[in-house]
């Protein structure tokens, strides 16, 4: 093909789709700082006047707490699920295994609003609803098959001989579970536990539907916009994305970083 | 893996807990909301019972079947512009750019793929409000102002903050393992670069392009905030019909009449997609 | 000589409908360097991997010291294995490796590293001691693999083709540290390996294996020289072999008539029959060659049709009348006068003493 010039229009036409999907990123930190109550162009005076606002806010600060709690303990009930299965899979065949990954990994595919309805359905029945972590038991399910993903990947470049070496060496399972396994998949975990964290610190509409009263940062930003136009939403939307970004930078890095090292 | 094949606890730890969980937090629930949609509604009390009325009552309901084909309708054009809309930079990024060029870039778009949608929908909000971002930039060209917020191009907007990362992860990532060797052949052999990707390149990586196709239109059936928000929710979608019947109304048991509903056009269409993925190639072409 | 350490009796092993071991008798003394030597899929892996306990026998019985195995597991038994892929764990030092076993035992902390550091030490890598295994080259991490073995202080040290990833210097090279690390230690290897040179070069038997069954068992130098089988000489290569019809058979000689001519094989027991099909193999460099009939018992007429040097080593190949393949090895200098021309004719002949009658199958 006609290289130069196609080769120019591609990368505009490829600058063009990062801006659509990063624009609303920028736009929300700029429109932050800005003193406009409906903000447009040209932009008015830079402002702290809404992070100010929610800062003094207590009920900010309680979903600020209240989604740390969330997505934390999400993360490392998540992990330890998706961890399980993984190794369940790298290790073993069994009968129904297809089933018992289905059991994991579908989740993800069915729509956040049905699963909202049948996790409050059920969650109230059994009488586990309304609270803080009936947040987290949803989310575990959510997020588990994330971390199933990332840490199979790393037991998939993991020598296979390597955890019969250690039973060879005299280790009986566990031993080689805690000396082995765990240490080669550590980074794994670490990335599992930052975009489990993630996807839970961003999930807005079944924590919305199981949480009662207990709210997080997304069920706040939600109640705020279904209001009016608050620009407090994006100082709170950019606290959000810093901390939901750096915790998919992490864990992007941190499992990235490690499969170039062992493939050196 | 070999070792002692019998059961044991050491094998059960990892396997039980984890069955045990998923029954009770994810078969559990699901099960429950089929079994929900026969119960009936009285006096502001769901009561355990075995009755249709509620199928009835949605199934029989207009405004039921106009937002199930609306839904469908949207979705499938989401679905359909994410991917075409992607294709000419995943294009870009499996074939001309380097190899480091497209991990960055892969690693770029899986940010916001994870990151804070309900943020980025409320920004475009303000972005393409009647006095916004996007009409003051238009408005210095002469042009507009135009109508954007509750229009289906609104809706459409929205449903691609969600499913264009995606689109264009799974399409670089599918056609970037094409073997490049397959492609120098045919353009060898004389075939013209618009025939190279209509004969060799789509072939090839049919299977990837279908399963991106139907994540993007399982993102948008299943989204209320883009319809909601972006569309004004003139013409509401099934999602927006869970919302409503289930938070206002404390009709759960339609709420999952209409999400039974949903699950199984979900999974006819998730089938037929996958049957087809996975077909084998019928004839050369 | 004393009680075997390890004994195979009818051990067979099953994948499914496969059979990766038939019916295997052996037994394994005290401090000999045994190799099972076979191509891919004959079942040596299969063979070693039993004696670690990382498979169990589907019939028949394994001891080790008069002790039944079967069903031990793994991590009690003190069978430490020498990996194909060295499985060191890249997330640990050198030391560290070398220490896994100890700790796994429950060795306290200071003579754990004191033994390690000893090993390391001992296999002249102790400057890599701290350094993760990543970045160590393919001979010091071979040293690593072996040193966290023999830490263990076992009875028997197994090993599952350890030098195939090295280059062919290296492997010369670790073929010496080996076996003078096993002549010192006394104890017993078990070394699986498809490369004929290492097993002959290294060990004091050698376990030949073919589709799960034993081919033969013997010294290097009896296989060699008198394979048992068919498969056998064609595995050891470097022989000839002829088939034909018994005419004679007494203490002295067997009288074989082939398509190629009369010739004369020692009489092997039991002695076959007289019109029996035979067939007889005679070792390349056990041939002679001349340039006009030498008038002895055995001798075939042949067209030369190329040759190779491997060092001083030439191997000649020949073609006979009938499409008979000859090798003939010899040594470079001894070459001198002849005309080696393909397309040139020979005479070939060997001593009866060298001719070996296979057994039938």
């Amino acid at each position: 093909m006609q290289g130069r010039g196609l080769n120019i229009i591609l990368a505009l036409y490829v600058a063009l789709i990062f801006t659509f999907i990063f624009a609303p990123i920028l736009f929300s930190l700029v429109f932050s700082f800005n003193s406009q109550r409906f903000p447009t162009i040209p932009l008015g005076e830079f402002s702290t006047e809404w992070y100010v606002k929610i800062f003094n806010d207590p009920d900010v600060w309680q979903a600020v707490r209240n989604s740390l709690i969330v997505s934390s303990s999400t993360a490392v009930l998540g992990t330890a699920l998706g961890f399980c299965t993984a190794y369940s899979d790298f290790r073993y065949n069994f009968r129904f295994k297809g089933p018992y990954l289905a059991l994991i990994l579908l989740p993800p595919t069915i729509p956040l609003i049905i699963m909202a309805l049948a996790m409050l359905a059920w969650l109230s029945r059994i009488g586990l609803s309304g609270q803080l972590w009936s947040i987290i038991l949803a989310h575990s399910v959510l997020t588990a098959p994330f971390a199933m993903a990332i840490i199979r990947l790393r037991l998939h470049q993991m020598d296979p001989d390597l955890e019969a070496a250690a039973w060879n060496l005299g280790g009986n399972e566990w031993q080689a579970m805690r000396h082995v396994i765990l240490p080669f998949c550590a980074p794994a975990i670490v990335s599992a536990l930052c975009l489990t964290a993630a996807v839970s610190f961003d999930e807005f509409a079944v924590a919305w539907f199981v949480s009662g009263l207990n709210k997080t940062v997304p069920i706040v930003i939600l109640e705020i916009v279904q209001g009016n136009i608050d620009p407090q939403v994006n100082a709170i939307g950019t606290f959000v994305f810093l901390t939901s970004m750096t915790l998919v930078i992490l864990a992007q890095a941190i499992f990235i970083s490690r499969q170039i090292k062992s493939h050196s | 893996m070999s070792a002692p094949r019998r059961l044991n606890l050491y094998a059960l730890t990892w396997r039980l807990p984890i069955i045990l969980w998923q029954l009770m937090f994810f078969v559990g629930p699901v099960l429950f909301m089929v079994a929900i949609s026969f119960f009936v509604v009285r006096n502001y009390r769901m009561t355990e019972a075995f009755e249709f009325v509620n199928w009835e009552k949605m199934l029989t309901r207009g405004y039921f079947w106009d937002s199930y084909w609306y839904t469908l309708f949207i979705a499938s054009l989401s679905a359909s512009v994410a991917m075409l809309v992607a294709f000419p930079a995943a294009w870009a990024l499996a074939f001309r750019a380097s190899d480091n060029l497209r991990r960055w870039a892969v690693f770029l778009l899986v940010i916001p793929f994870f990151t804070s949608y309900l943020v980025r929908t409320f920004s475009w909000y303000v972005i393409l409000a009647e006095s916004g971002v996007l009409n003051a930039m238009l408005g210095y060209i002469g042009l507009g102002p135009f109508k954007m917020l509750n229009t289906h191009f609104g809706t459409v907007v929205g449903y691609l903050t969600l499913t264009l990362p995606l689109a264009v992860i799974l399409q670089t990532v599918t056609m970037a393992n094409i073997d490049k060797t397959l492609i120098e052949a045919a353009r060898n052999l004389g075939c013209k670069p618009l025939a190279t990707i209509w004969r060799v390149v789509l072939p090839l990586s049919r299977t990837g392009f279908i399963v991106a196709a139907l994540f993007c239109f399982i993102l948008a059936f299943g989204d209320f905030v883009a319809p909601f928000y972006l569309g004004g929710s003139q013409e509401p979608t099934l999602p927006i019909l869970i919302l409503d019947t289930t938070k206002s109304g404390q009709q759960w048991p339609r709420a999952a009449v209409v999400a039974i509903m949903m699950m199984l056009t979900l999974f006819t269409v998730a089938f037929t997609a996958i049957a087809l993925a996975y077909r084998k190639p019928a004839g050369s072409r | 000589m004393t009680n075997p350490l390890v004994t195979f009796r009818n051990v067979e092993k099953r994948f499914g409908d496969f059979v990766a071991v038939r019916d295997m008798t052996l037994d394994i003394h005290e401090g000999e360097f045994l190799a099972i030597m076979g191509s891919s899929g004959c079942g040596k892996t299969t063979t070693l991997r039993m004696l670690a306990g990382l498979e169990s026998p589907t019939a028949g019985e394994i001891r080790i010291g008069g002790r039944l195995m079967n069903d031990v597991r793994p991590h009690e038994r003190d069978t430490p294995l020498v990996w194909q892929s060295l499985a060191l764990f890249p997330f640990l030092s050198a030391r560290e490796n070398v220490e896994f076993g100890l700790k796994m035992r429950g060795v306290a902390a200071a003579e754990r590293k004191h033994r390690a550091l000893d090993w390391l030490d001992r296999m002249q890598i102790a400057e890599f001691a701290e350094r993760n295994v990543a970045t160590l080259s393919g001979g010091q991490k071979q040293r690593v693999a072996l040193a966290r073995s023999l830490v263990m202080e076992p009875q028997m040290l197994l090993l599952d083709e350890p030098l195939s990833a090295l280059d062919a210097n290296l492997v010369i090279r670790m073929q010496g540290v080996l076996t003078r690390l096993q002549k010192e230690l006394g104890i017993t290897f078990v070394y699986v390996t498809h490369s004929q040179s290492e097993a002959f070069a290294m060990a004091d038997r050698v376990v030949i294996m073919s589709q799960g069954d034993i081919a033969q068992t013997g010294a290097p130098r009896d296989i060699y020289r008198a394979p048992a089988n068919r498969f056998v000489a064609e595995f050891v290569g470097r022989n000839n072999i002829l088939t034909g019809t018994v005419t004679t058979t007494n203490t002295g000689g067997t009288e074989i008539a082939t398509p190629q001519g009369n010739f004369t094989a020692q009489t092997p027991t039991p002695p076959p029959q007289t019109g029996q099909q035979v067939s007889f193999t005679v070792s390349a460099d056990l041939v002679s060659l001349s340039g006009d009939a030498p008038g002895t018992v055995n001798q075939a007429r042949a067209t030369l049709i190329s040759e190779e040097f491997i060092g001083s080593v030439v191997t000649l190949f020949l073609e006979g009348p009938e499409g008979q393949e000859y090798k003939v090895q010899m040594q470079e200098r001894a070459l001198t006068g002849f005309d080696l021309t393909p397309g040139t004719d020979f005479w070939l002949s060997w001593e009866p003493g060298n001719a070996n009658i296979l057994e039938a199958g």
